[in-house]
């Protein structure tokens, strides 16, 4: 038979015919679920998520053997929360916790960006400030607190003070790391712009390190929440860590694992919060 | 300074590097990575510093642009000494230069702030840019929201706006591909043509030297220094056409040979 050229376009229908089921197959076949970082179908998120947390829920109720446990159902934990909600206790102890957070946490940050920005940025700096903060960040913070309250008295202001204590070691190395990624070529680029060190700092090191400085503060916020504790444990009138502590003594299981769900629902809102702030004011570093 | 040029005109010469030498203290030895270089660039000239890697031409032009100090020797701008950096040579990188939170309007302006320009003038400034690099419909685009070609004519746009003496240009093509390469040297050398911009630019790439080049001094390695100075035969006017002169072939075997 004649050789003719081979026709520019191929028939629909050919296009269109099953694979030869009868062919070799070669290769693997991928996962649907278990491939190594592939994704999954998103109905497969939001329902792998759901069924995580029935899970939880159901472990919870099997334990609490429907009240005659010393755990307690989810619905008695629910009244005991809607009890310390109705009678006000629940948004004293929240005021109370959140607000030493909030200004330890502050302080924390504040001394994170200032330090941690200062020693990514200048080998000086940081070979001033690397051999104290190597040894102090070693020493547990809540080990500090009998000093504190010594030194500083029974009130809010130790308790406070832990948390900064607690957290901004972290803050500043983490910070530190942060500003330490801008790219040598912008700072270079910065330079030869004319642009001194103070604008450098400020109009190129700062905002570069913005988006990486929330994530730190999220990341850390995590380590406030627990050095509050530590603080609340040790006396104090009120706050959430101090009521959960309270509880024991009169076996109110109920109240404690209510005040629990709230450190965790806390955790997931600030959380969730802090990533839309790095998401609005860093536009250019959404991923 | 003003000196007499071998054809018998005056010219000016812009940049001048005298004896530089730059020294890299180790652990196990010094590293000579710069031996002792002279060469100048006159005002108005485009010259490249050809080089494989590892010869020194970007640390060369790092001591030019005032990033780094040089061991000895000293490099002038219109006579006048270089100690640091400055807005006087303005210098385009290879990449991840430009500011990701700002867009290609205030990239371009960054220079005009430091230096104090007023905002009527800025913006006359960023507008003329924004035209002669024909990026109008990106000004208010963000850097990632850009093609690789695009993002280096912001920052030859950004390195030009505080209309600096010399631009130093550190292998500003390395990083595109092929095609996105040949489009933006022939878009470099007509803002040259256009522009009388004094030029000064490090590449590896024996053809874009040529191409874009009056005068080319190639560096050998270790130490680095200068192996040799080559006078281009085309004229400013020259387009792709070039690439076809035997002359451009032979002056590219000469080059292969000199850089071995």
């Amino acid at each position: 038979m004649e050789p003719v050229a081979a026709p520019l376009a191929v028939e629909p229908t050919a296009r269109r015919s099953p694979p030869d089921p009868a062919a070799p197959t070669r290769g693997r076949r991928p996962s649907r679920l278990l491939g190594i970082r592939s994704t999954i179908p998103a109905t497969w998120r939001i329902a792998l998520g759901l069924v995580g947390v029935a899970v939880v829920f159901a472990i919870w109720i099997w334990g609490a053997g429907g009240g005659s446990a010393t755990i307690p159902t989810p619905l008695a934990s629910w009244k005991a929360f809607t009890s310390m909600v109705s009678d006000g206790s629940f948004q004293t102890d929240l005021w109370a916790s959140a607000q030493r957070v909030a200004i330890g946490y502050a302080i924390s940050m504040a001394i994170g960006v200032a330090l941690g920005i200062a020693i990514g940025s200048f080998a000086s700096v940081e070979a001033f400030f690397e051999p104290q903060i190597g040894f102090l960040r070693y020493i547990p913070a809540p080990a500090l607190l009998p000093l504190f309250l010594l030194l500083l008295g029974f009130d809010e202001t130790p308790k406070i003070w832990l948390i900064v204590v607690g957290t901004v070691f972290y803050n500043v190395l983490m910070i530190a790391d942060v500003a330490r990624n801008v790219p040598r070529e912008m700072l270079n680029a910065s330079y030869t712009l004319g642009a001194g060190r103070r604008t450098i700092l400020r109009r190129v090191i700062l905002p570069h390190s913005l988006p990486g400085i929330i994530d730190v503060a999220r990341i850390n916020l995590a380590a406030a929440w627990s050095m509050l504790v530590v603080a609340e444990l040790l006396g104090a009138k009120a706050g959430l860590a101090y009521t959960i502590n309270l509880s024991q003594r009169f076996r109110a299981v109920d109240v404690m694992f209510a005040l629990l769900i709230v450190f965790g629902v806390i955790g997931i809102v600030s959380d969730v919060l802090l990533r839309r702030l790095r998401w609005l004011v860093s536009p250019w570093a959404r991923s | 300074m003003v000196k007499i040029s071998p054809t018998g005109t005056l010219v000016d010469e812009k940049l001048a590097v005298r004896g530089v030498t730059k020294v890299f203290t180790g652990r196990k030895a010094d590293v000579t990575a710069l031996d002792d270089v002279d060469l100048h660039v006159d005002s108005g000239e485009l010259v490249c510093l050809l080089g494989a890697s590892g010869c020194g031409k970007s640390t060369l032009l790092s001591i030019i642009g005032g990033l780094e100090v040089a061991t000895a020797g000293e490099v002038y701008v219109d006579d006048e000494r270089v100690v640091g950096p400055g807005a006087d040579r303005g210098m385009v990188f290879q990449a991840y230069s430009l500011f990701p939170w700002q867009t290609v309007t205030q990239n371009i302006a960054f220079g005009l702030e430091v230096a104090g320009w007023d905002k009527a003038r800025r913006r006359a400034r960023v507008d003329e840019l924004l035209g002669i690099m024909g990026l109008r419909d990106f000004a208010d685009a963000l850097p990632k929201e850009l093609s690789g070609g695009m993002r280096q004519r912001v920052a030859i746009a950004r390195a030009l706006a505080p209309e600096p003496d010399v631009l130093l240009l550190d292998e500003p093509f390395g990083a595109l591909d092929a095609q996105t390469k040949r489009h933006m040297q022939d878009f470099l050398l007509s803002l040259w043509q256009r522009t009388g911009t004094t030029i000064l630019m490090v590449t590896h790439d024996i053809e874009e030297a040529i191409y874009l080049s009056q005068r080319i001094y190639v560096l050998a390695a270790r130490p680095g220094r200068v192996a040799a100075e080559v006078h281009v035969p085309f004229g400013s006017t020259r387009g792709p056409a070039v690439k076809r002169d035997p002359r451009f072939l032979d002056l590219r075997d000469e080059l292969g040979d000199l850089l071995g």
